[in-house]
């Protein structure tokens, strides 16, 4: 009998280990594509940008960089801080666009969330047409802006006379409120965004409102400490997403001043210095797109920080106060 | 059993599908794609030569272009194609087979190839400007012995000298990028100045306040992309403007008196035109200029000539910048690969002759509204033929720009486009009210200074 139970239990290690192996072996299958895709077209791109960052490669050695050396490694980067005129404008954009993109994009796309969540008649169309403007690219954005800024025909500068007469000029051209312009260029579109977050609303249990209902938290209450909280996982991805995009913006500076007014953003400069120059400047535009990279990585860690602090600091009222 | 079957199945098309769009990838399907979805631009002699190079019996030689447009939407593209397509019916029987292939992204087709190291068969740069690292790398084939021996220095015309890279001619353009004005009479007469104003820059500043004392919703000129060429033309005017235009941009030429008095005059006359007719593209504002008439200059090549509305055609004028200065550059055009086989090279060759010859030039000028480069071909007298008021425009624009005082080349092209981009800038960023020209331009030097650092 004994023999018997060992020799079932060696086979159903047996089995069980067959079993792993397989499930293993799918999963690296079913990874591998992905993987593959991964490393050809991340991680090598992003291995060959840091690379040639520390590099010469303009016209004059285009299909063979060129290492400057350990005493001159920083060349690119010497050019890029000290010399070249938009690098830090650009910074500073691009920046201020990331953290417009938390602060001020999601708020609203949250917002428009939560009322596009409640149960009122009419709310499926309006859900439809507050998603169509999203369907239009940015490129096409950039134009249309174009025109509502134009200063002949657009419908900007008569409001503004509304409140200065005399006020005549292209706003695009004025440093300050052509930054807000372009700003205001794309961060109200936010349906994506909009979307993944009321996808997250619709799946909060009923039961959980009802409950909150019943200790006497209903509309923005419950949204305040019931809603929000539930959904914080989604806040903090699309907030990454916001951030990112606001960091990588392009079409809205090619499309509406090309960088006039303080107004270049970090992609601008680096096609700037790789397609525009005659020169074509590949090492320092890779040098841009390291900064490029790094930049993106802190916002990355600074958004799930911001996120993990705030909620982390919310949910320890919530346990004083019960 | 069965979830494992699906599995397996599931994986192998993962990897088949995977290996697929590996297989599909590559620089001419890519391109050759752009031509069926956007251009519609495929013909019998395209399909024809595909099937014979897949057939693996005959060369192709491919040809990119930018003509991807459709018939409605610029006519002067079709034109384009058609004179293409002429070529490869000529030579379809021939051992090298030519394939015209219309892109939309032909730039970045070209950078991409040229950063590989390779270069198109042929390709028609239009105005997007030699590769340095496409020359540098000993990519393109030098075309001056062939002009030399063909006696083809009339047919190529301005290219001969401007495209000149130490002894070598690697670009020949098949139409000219010419620029003088144009004018609408109707305003000048209204503001009470005649378009001999218009024959310095001091008394086309007047006119330009004279025009927009009308108050009438008329203003002077569209500035920003058109000062540019206005400051070019200023440089024009002078024999050291004129030397450090046809140079690459030096720190003396940026700390020179002149580029300061042209940069200057410009913006002061920008500043007075004001911010609100500015913009980096003429497109954005030209149908202020050709269709509703209330612009009294515009700063924009022959080719308008195309663009004015009927109901404008007898007010409107060409003329040239003041001070009798024309601005002509051969731009890019086209530039054959260095390392061909020989029958492919000679076809090639054989096809820079074709773009040239009096025959296509004159069809580039009528169907296609551009000055040629041939200064064999007769303007006016073709002009006069077609008896069409446009062309005939067209021509006058034309004459006035091959026979002005001054022509000098755009500085987009001898400075470079990140070099003008910035000028324009700083040009657009002086046209609103109450801006330091002064102060802006000191940064504008720093700029230059840092951009050919």
């Amino acid at each position: 009998m004994g023999v018997f139970i060992l020799t079932e239990l060696k086979e159903n290690n047996k089995n069980k280990s067959r079993l792993r192996r397989r499930r293993s072996g799918f999963i690296i299958l079913f990874l591998a594509p992905t993987m593959a895709a991964f490393c050809i077209f991340y991680l090598y791109p992003i291995i060959t940008v840091f690379i040639t960052s520390f590099c010469k490669w303009d016209y004059t050695n285009i299909t063979a960089p060129e290492f400057f050396g350990f005493a001159d490694m920083w060349n690119n980067y010497d050019y890029i801080f000290h010399t070249y005129p938009y690098f830090w404008e650009a910074l500073r954009n691009s920046a201020v666009w990331a953290l417009l993109g938390v602060v001020l994009q999601i708020p609203i796309a949250t917002a428009i969330a939560l009322a596009l969540s409640r149960k009122v008649k009419g709310v499926k169309i309006i859900r439809n047409i507050y998603i169509i403007p999203n369907m239009v690219s940015t490129a096409a954005m950039g134009i249309i802006f174009l025109q509502l800024y134009n200063p002949s025909y657009g419908i900007i500068n008569p409001v503004i006379r509304i409140f200065k007469k005399e006020f005549t000029d292209n706003i695009l051209l004025l440093k300050g409120p052509a930054f807000i312009a372009m700003t205001a260029a794309y961060i109200f579109f936010t349906g994506t965004t909009t979307l993944m977050i009321l996808g997250n609303i619709m799946a909060v249990p009923e039961e959980i409102r009802e409950a909150a209902m019943l200790d006497g938290a209903s509309g923005l209450r419950q949204d305040r400490y019931v809603t929000i909280p539930m959904i914080k996982g989604t806040l903090r991805t699309v907030s990454v997403l916001a951030a990112t995009s606001g960091f990588l913006l392009y079409n809205e500076v090619y499309f509406l001043t090309k960088g006039a007014a303080g107004t270049y953003s970090i992609s601008y400069v680096i096609r700037e210095l790789a397609i525009t120059s005659p020169r074509t400047q590949f090492g320092r535009a890779n040098s841009v797109a390291v900064v490029q990279i790094l930049a993106g990585m802190i916002i990355i860690a600074a958004v799930n920080l911001l996120y993990g602090v705030s909620f982390k600091k919310k949910n320890n009222r919530g346990g004083r106060a019960s | 059993m069965k979830k494992r079957t699906v599995s397996i199945l599931m994986a192998a098309v993962l990897c088949v599908a995977a290996l697929t769009g590996c297989g599909n990838s590559g620089v001419e399907t890519g391109a050759e794609t752009d031509v069926t979805n956007e251009a519609d631009a495929d013909t019998d002699t395209e399909e024809a030569a595909v099937q014979e190079e897949a057939s693996g019996d005959k060369e192709v030689l491919e040809f990119y272009h930018g003509y991807y447009q459709d018939e409605s939407e610029w006519a002067a593209a079709q034109a384009m194609r058609d004179i293409y397509d002429a070529f490869a019916a000529a030579h379809a029987d021939g051992n090298v087979i030519f394939k015209p292939i219309a892109v939309e992204n032909r730039d970045e087709i070209v950078s991409a190839q040229v950063a590989g190291g390779n270069f198109p068969d042929i390709v028609d740069l239009g105005n997007a400007g030699a590769s340095l690292a496409a020359i540098q790398q000993g990519l393109i084939y030098d075309l001056k012995p062939y002009i030399d021996e063909n006696g083809l220095q009339d047919a190529v015309g301005i290219n001969y000298t401007q495209h000149d890279v130490d002894g070598h001619i690697y670009l020949v353009h098949d139409q000219i990028e010419s620029r003088g004005i144009w004018y609408n009479a109707d305003i000048l007469e209204k503001a009470g100045v005649s378009a001999d104003s218009l024959t310095d820059w001091e008394s086309f500043g007047e006119a330009m306040a004279k025009i927009r004392g009308l108050n009438d919703g008329s203003y002077g000129y569209i500035a920003g992309q058109g000062s540019s060429k206005m400051v070019n033309s200023i440089l024009a005017s002078t024999e050291a403007g004129r030397e450090m235009l046809e140079s690459e941009l030096t720190v003396d030429i940026i700390n020179s008196e002149e580029f300061a008095e042209a940069f200057k005059t410009v913006a002061k006359l920008d500043q007075e035109n004001g911010s609100e007719h500015t913009t980096e593209d003429n497109g954005n504002l030209m149908a202020e200029f050709n269709t509703n008439g209330t612009v009294g200059v515009l700063f924009n090549g022959v080719w308008n000539a195309s663009g004015i509305d009927e109901s404008l055609a007898d007010a409107i004028e060409p003329a040239l910048f003041p001070g009798n200065v024309a601005i002509a550059s051969a731009g890019g055009g086209l530039a054959i690969a260095n390392g061909m086989s020989e029958e492919k090279t000679a076809l090639a060759l054989e096809f820079i002759q074709y773009m040239t010859s009096a025959e296509v030039q004159e069809k580039i000028f009528t169907d296609v509204q551009a000055n040629p480069c041939n200064v064999t071909v007769d303007l006016n007298a073709l002009a006069e033929s077609s008896g069409n008021s446009i062309t005939m425009k067209l021509a006058e624009a034309c004459s006035q720009v091959n026979s002005a005082d001054i022509v000098v080349i755009d500085m987009n092209y001898s400075w470079g486009a990140d070099v003008n981009s910035a000028i324009i800038n700083a040009l657009m960023e002086c046209a609103v009210s109450g801006t330091d020209i002064d102060a802006r331009f000191e940064q504008l030097q720093k700029e230059l200074i840092a951009l050919i650092g």
